[in-house]
């Protein structure tokens, strides 16, 4: 992974952490699994997509919308890379 | 096709008239009224004009939505079902699916959307409808009760379990195994087409799957947002109707010598509807910029709004009904059918303690502010 893309990643993990960290009142770890933690109920859930989409000018359609991309934070980071990448 | 607000509510008032009552009587709104409208893309009117829609913003949307159920509620409600249908495509489907299907609905076909069933009413994780791949395409099998709108459709957007999560699937009514029966005799928004839908073994291609592998759950919120704040404005519509009958029976019957206006326990009657009717604006006003701003507050913001002017509504209508005594008490004036139709608006999209228990647990997961 070249620099520009670990400063990228690295930022984007950042401020999606600052968005579930804001929602939860707690710091939460990358490779937290949000789903089992309980901490993302089906509104959260919708919120985090539309965060996403708003934060990175992203849009996540389709077969995106499946759970495993939203379990983690380290997970969301890697569908806004993609996301991106894919433009 | 540009449309302006003003444009879309003089064609509303020349398609509805004076018919309301009939059509509320009769259980039916005539297809032509509802064909004129579909194909102006005014029944979803903020599918994006890339895709053949009006592309309006949610807040213009809603200030049409609302003027539409301040005259027929049954009309609005078959509009909510069509922008449901719309934004649960947009919303879960790929650029693929957007292309097929909602020029289709900007365009003049009418839509409906199916969650509850028989045992899965409130707790929609009981549902039991089933989308299995079968070769090159899918099979659905299951039923669904009082699907707004479902007699009109041309199209259903069936939710269903898909796998380990759930999914979406685009139904046609004509599509062989589909059964589609009218509830009969509804009590409220008499007129919008509530059906119960069979599908039996109905094999559809894999491009109607929208979504597939999210948690039902999140599935079903999703597709809800847009019906509850379109119901939300739909109440504020209610409200203003309600509001317009109370104050000019109130300014213009005349009891104990003067008009009812100037008795207190009316002018109470009077207030309490204006406060209603600005608290619901208000409500979904805060909802729309939500949503138009693409910020995450919009689903939370969507809830309240739907939770706020449907209580506000019904007590709205019961507090009108009050007001105008013996002239509203005849089947199908407007003020005794906005009391029948805001109940209503109670039960559906997540009844008042549906939303109630999603708002408390929101409360709960807050953060200090």
């Amino acid at each position: 992974m070249s620099q520009d893309l670990t400063t990228t990643a690295e930022s984007i993990a950042q401020t999606i952490a600052a968005f579930v960290s804001k929602r939860v009142g707690a710091d939460v770890p990358a490779d937290k699994d949000l789903f089992e933690s309980g901490l993302v109920s089906s509104l959260f859930a919708m919120e985090l997509v539309v965060h996403l989409e708003q934060a990175f000018s992203v849009q996540i359609l389709g077969d995106d919308l499946k759970r495993d991309n939203f379990r983690s934070v380290q997970a969301m980071t890697a569908l806004v890379l993609r996301l991106n990448g894919a433009e | 096709m540009p449309e302006s607000l003003a444009d879309a509510h003089e064609l509303v008032d020349d398609l509805v008239g004076d018919q309301a009552i009939e059509w509320d009587r009769a259980g039916l709104i005539p297809d032509g009224v509802l064909r004129t409208l579909a194909n102006r893309g005014l029944l979803c009117a903020e599918v994006p004009e890339a895709s053949g829609g009006l592309g309006m913003s949610s807040a213009a949307n809603g200030e049409f939505t609302a003027f539409v159920g301040s005259r027929c509620s049954s009309l609005r409600s078959v509009m909510t079902s069509q922008g449901m249908a719309a934004w649960t495509i947009q919303r879960l489907g790929s650029s693929r699916q957007h292309a097929a299907y909602l020029p289709r609905l900007a365009g003049g076909q009418l839509a409906a959307v199916a969650f509850s069933e028989p045992d899965a009413g409130s707790d929609l994780s009981a549902m039991t409808t089933t989308i299995e791949p079968d070769g090159d395409a899918v099979v659905l099998r299951g039923q669904k009760v009082w699907t707004t709108a479902a007699h009109y459709a041309d199209l259903i957007v069936v939710v269903g379990r898909y796998g380990s999560g759930a999914a979406a699937v685009v139904v046609p009514t004509s599509a062989s195994g589909v059964t589609v029966t009218r509830v009969p005799r509804p009590s409220g928004c008499r007129a919008a087409g509530h059906a119960d839908v069979r599908f039996d073994d109905v094999r559809l291609p894999v491009i109607a799957v929208l979504g597939g592998g999210q948690p039902l759950m999140l599935l079903v919120t999703t597709a809800l947002a847009y019906g509850r704040i379109s119901v939300a404005w739909g109440c504020v519509g209610i409200l203003r109707a309600c509001l317009d009958a109370a104050r000019h029976h109130a300014r213009t019957r005349r009891q104990f010598g003067r008009p009812l206006a100037q008795h207190q326990l009316v002018g109470r009657h009077l207030a309490n509807l204006l406060t209603g009717e600005q608290i619901a604006t208000r409500m979904c006003e805060h909802a729309s910029r939500c949503w138009d701003s693409g910020s995450p507050d919009m689903v939370v913001a969507s809830v309240l709004a739907k939770q706020v002017s449907a209580v506000q509504a019904a007590q709205g209508a019961a507090a009108a009904v009050q007001v105008l005594g013996s002239v509203a008490a005849h089947e199908g004036h407007a003020v005794e059918r906005a009391y029948r139709d805001a109940k209503l608006m109670e039960l559906i999209e997540g009844s008042t303690e549906i939303c109630q228990l999603i708002l408390s647990d929101h409360a709960v997961s807050m953060t200090a502010r």
